[in-house]
């Protein structure tokens, strides 16, 4: 018996030491595959001599890629995935994470060393941490072999733009942008305004008589609300109406933050205002005080409202996504200041279920009648989206790229964008794609979506954005056709009212971006003194701002001077001059 | 193995000792190296607390230690420098951990004593087994979980918030009280989420203990007369006492951690004064901010004072005649 236990502990000794050592002497499963897939490679070669290409069944590759971004990983048997499996023989695992997490996400990976680093890097950090630890491979070197002629079209005309400069590795072409590199001359836009807003529910419109929306002020927005709810103060469905909300949980503080820079005039610049290349926060501003002494007045007025509506939503700076999201969709929210994105969901399941006038139009308050600027010109997404791991050989760094050219022929790009012909949309005698109510259903269908579409590989990786070769708008969305004949009997009569013809029509036509545009573009570094203080203004707003929105009357310039006490211990100087010397730099260097 | 339990603890025979206990000696052999490997070793990465410790990819984590700068104790310096907005929230996020760790170990403690003793008492042993099922379950319900549920719970009644409700229904408030935007509430907030989430599970060491009083003490205290109350606090609870001291001491080993999902999930907006505690510190100005030095510094100055707590109560408790750790 004892010597039976002797045995034992001695075996599992042995294994400890095997588990211990097993990292050296064995390969990696994946390598392992990668080996037998060599192999097979040879084999075929030997078989047959000529040249298939680097791309196809015949040579096989699993490709893992993290991917920051709010969709989810498609079904498995996805339409798409199984068409590039059996063409492209490229088979994908993903690493989703969503944007909110990536900053704790990209440090692990980073301090880590890169062990485990995925082979494809798709995030959206603004940072760039990954580029300057060195995590990204340069892409110069094989863009400019000629062997990649859509990549190097797609960058050719920007190049100054997309590189890296300002240290940690080599200056170059690190990160390929995910959005808003545009072909066609001009490039079909969305009909819908996708940025910032007051948002107003087309309900209240409507109530009011479809009121001139030009010339908006602060006071006249909640004026709006606030007549709706006095004679409406619950929805058809007994549910008492909040008039304003906004969203301010982590990763979207800018909704309570931003409106301050919106009202003075001033495009989306993020955290500061820039005035002849110089920026400054304007947190704790006469324009912040402004807009947040209006909010404060509006939330006293919410004792008045009747039932239990409110005017300003005492839960705005508590809610969670899921809450604001619900509140949305159930229609009591009637305005916001958010980004048109940013509520996404709970519209689309207001359209789902046909409640259109429920659903919001933007509208453009600013202080003493300044010209608003909340529509930009689409500005591209430069050091995010797809980026290549520097821990891969040249070899797998060639078939990745490979795979990226191919996925950004026209080809490829319908297929993801608008899907398969015949299946997903008709081509008519013109060559124009059109859909029918069933595929447009479909299209919006996010269960759907997961069997039939890649949306979120189609999210961070590099596209065709604009007007393609054959005349159509790169995405169903975008296509005027599809766009009208897609509109609901509602939105049509609301649009004719307004005598306008799409939604982007009610925000104002951009003027060109400044030379240096948009400035939360600009990495200030992890962990430096500008960065710190940018965290901490942050902190310091979701400490203070919520308290000063509801203070109880009379109270409102005490807990104001408090915020005031703590952003000027906060080193706000280090954050704007690496702002501005960001600003500088990019006017000096990049000849926009 | 009873050869062994005989062994005479002579001085100067260790070397006979070995030779009759090598075989209980190779046993400690795996869990040794594995304290070893999984404890010990990763201490070599504290040399990051005294460093300007960048990280590069494609470095192993020891050429990573090795490259980056000496700075001697700046890391320490900035964190306790309550001139500027991190070194506040530093201390800040101490005080905060003590608070909610305190709260929540005595609210949990006596609860979990009186539960334990009420549970005791239930005579009807199929009840008691369906009381005891139902009090552990939420325990098995993960913290993200957990922190939904109670978000939804404090939230105002149009919301659906339930406690508000309650309080108003049963006329103890007038007017909703909105919990998630006055960080004074933080720390209940904390007390109770923990007590509502681990009280059932909590119980099961003491009524461990319990079963294990010897009846004939009851027997003998009623035929002196003592009723129910009487013999639950002369014997049960003097019974069980030392489960109750030891319990103690080992919870002091928690002080300094007092959980991170309810404080992430329900702490980052005007709540954060009372909310952020030395995790979630480290991870906003270590992990997200990538100043690795500073994240270790907090963590070694957590783990020295929460060594120190334990061996002060310890001796504290071995000085009273009570029981000891170690």
């Amino acid at each position: 018996m004892k010597k039976l236990l002797i045995a034992l502990l001695l075996l599992s000794l042995v294994l400890v030491f095997a588990a211990c050592g097993r990292d050296n002497d064995e390969p990696e499963p994946e390598q392992q595959q990668e080996e037998q897939g060599e192999q097979q490679q040879q084999e075929e070669q030997q078989e047959e001599p000529e040249d298939m290409g680097l791309l196809g069944p015949h040579n096989p590759i699993e490709i893992s890629m993290l991917l920051v971004t709010t969709e989810v990983a498609p079904a498995p048997g996805n339409r798409i995935a199984v068409l590039m499996e059996e063409r492209l023989g490229v088979t994908i695992s993903y690493e989703i994470v969503t944007p909110e997490m990536q900053a704790e996400r990209i440090s692990v990976l980073i301090a880590g060393g890169g062990a485990g680093l995925p082979d494809i890097l798709a995030t959206g950090e603004v940072e760039a941490r990954l580029t300057e630890a060195g995590a990204k491979l340069r892409l110069d070197p094989f863009i400019d072999s000629g062997r990649f002629p859509n990549i190097y079209n797609h960058v050719a005309p920007y190049r100054a733009r997309l590189s890296w400069r300002g240290g940690g590795v080599d200056d170059g072409l690190y990160t390929l942008p995910n959005y808003n590199r545009f072909y066609g001359n001009p490039p079909l836009l969305s009909p819908t305004h996708y940025g910032t807003g007051f948002f107003l529910q087309k309900r209240v419109l409507e109530w009011h008589g479809f009121p001139d929306l030009s010339n908006m002020t602060l006071e006249r927005y909640f004026q709006l609300i606030e007549e709706f709810i006095m004679e409406n103060p619950y929805t058809p469905e007994g549910l008492p109406h909040i008039g304003f909300t906004f969203p301010a949980f982590p990763g979207r503080v800018w909704g309570m933050t931003n409106p301050p820079m919106f009202l003075a005039g001033f495009p989306n610049d993020g955290g500061v205002i820039v005035r002849d290349g110089v920026a400054s926060i304007y947190a704790g501003t006469e324009y912040d005080h402004r807009y947040f002494y209006h909010l404060n007045q509006m939330f006293l007025r919410n004792g008045l409202m009747p039932g239990e509506s409110v005017l300003v939503d005492p839960e705005a700076t508590t809610q969670s996504q899921d809450m604001y999201f619900a509140n949305v969709a159930n229609g009591r929210v009637l305005g916001m200041h958010d980004q048109r994105w940013g509520f996404g969901s709970p519209h689309d399941s207001l359209v789902a279920t046909g409640q259109f006038n429920r659903t919001f139009v933007p509208t453009m308050p600013t202080f003493d009648g300044r010209a608003p600027w909340y529509a930009d010109r689409d500005v591209m997404n430069i050091h995010q989206g797809f980026a290549i791991s520097s821990m891969v050989s040249e070899e797998r760094a060639e078939h990745l790229l490979a795979f990226v050219d191919t996925i950004l022929s026209e080809e490829w790009q319908i297929l993801l964008s608008w899907g398969q012909e015949g299946l997903d949309y008709h081509i008519g005698p013109d060559g124009i794609f059109y859909r029918t109510p069933e595929q447009r259903l479909n299209y919006d269908d996010t269960i759907w979506r997961q069997h039939n579409r890649l949306m979120g590989f189609l999210d961070m990786m590099p596209k065709l954005q604009g007007t393609l070769s054959c005349g159509n708008a790169f995405t169903p969305g975008h296509q005027p056709l599809e766009f009208m004949d897609g509109l609901d009997e509602y939105d049509r009569w609301f649009l004719e009212q307004y005598d306008k013809r799409t939604w982007r029509d009610f925000v104002n036509d951009p003027p060109p971006n400044p030379p240096h545009y948009p400035a939360w573009q600009i990495s200030v570094g992890s962990g430096t003194p500008a960065d710190m203080a940018r965290s901490e203004l942050e902190v310091a707003a979701l400490q203070h701002l919520p308290a000063i929105i509801m203070a109880p009357d009379g109270q409102f310039d005490t807990r104001w001077a408090d915020y005031i006490a703590h952003i000027d211990r906060i080193d706000v100087a280090a954050f704007e001059e690496a702002m501005t010397a960001g600003i500088q730099e990019r006017i000096r260097n990049l000849g926009y | 193995m009873a050869k062994v339990g005989r062994l005479r603890m002579g001085r100067g025979r260790l070397a006979r000792k070995y030779k009759l206990q090598w075989a209980l000696l190779l046993m400690t052999v795996p869990w040794f190296l594995y304290r070893l490997l999984f404890s010990y070793v990763p201490l070599i990465g504290w040399y990051i607390a005294f460093s300007d410790y960048r990280p590069r990819i494609g470095m192993s984590p020891w050429q990573q230690i090795m490259q980056s700068d000496f700075v001697g104790l700046q890391n320490f310096r900035m964190l306790l420098d309550t001139d500027t907005v991190m070194g506040q929230r530093f201390i800040q996020s101490v005080i905060n951990t003590f608070g909610q760790a305190i709260l929540t170990q005595i609210v949990g403690f006596i609860a979990a004593i009186t539960l334990s003793l009420m549970l005791h008492e239930v005579r009807v042993n199929g009840l008691k087994k369906v009381i005891q099922n139902i009090l552990y379950l939420p325990h098995f319900l993960s913290w993200v979980i957990v922190a939904s549920l109670a978000s939804l719970a404090l939230a105002l009644p149009v919301s659906g918030g339930i406690i508000n409700e309650f309080l108003l229904w049963t006329r103890i408030i007038r007017e909703p009280i909105h919990f998630l935007a006055n960080p004074s509430y933080f720390w209940g907030i904390v007390a109770g989420t923990h007590l509502w989430r681990n009280l059932g599970w909590n119980t099961i060491i003491y009524l461990a203990a319990m079963t294990a009083v010897d009846p004939n003490l009851y027997e003998a205290a009623s035929i002196d007369g003592a009723n129910r109350y009487r013999k639950m606090w002369h014997i049960t609870l003097a019974c069980i006492r030392p489960t109750i001291v030891m319990l103690l001491i080992m919870n002091t080993g928690w002080l300094l951690t007092s959980g991170f999902e309810i404080q992430w999930f329900l702490g980052s907006g005007v709540n954060i004064a009372r909310a952020e505690n030395i995790d979630i510190f480290i991870l906003r100005y270590g992990i997200q901010m990538q100043n690795f030095g500073i994240a270790t510094a907090a963590g070694i100055m957590r783990t020295f004072v929460s060594i120190t707590l334990l061996s002060i109560v310890n001796f504290i408790s071995g000085r009273l005649g009570g029981e000891r750790l170690f």
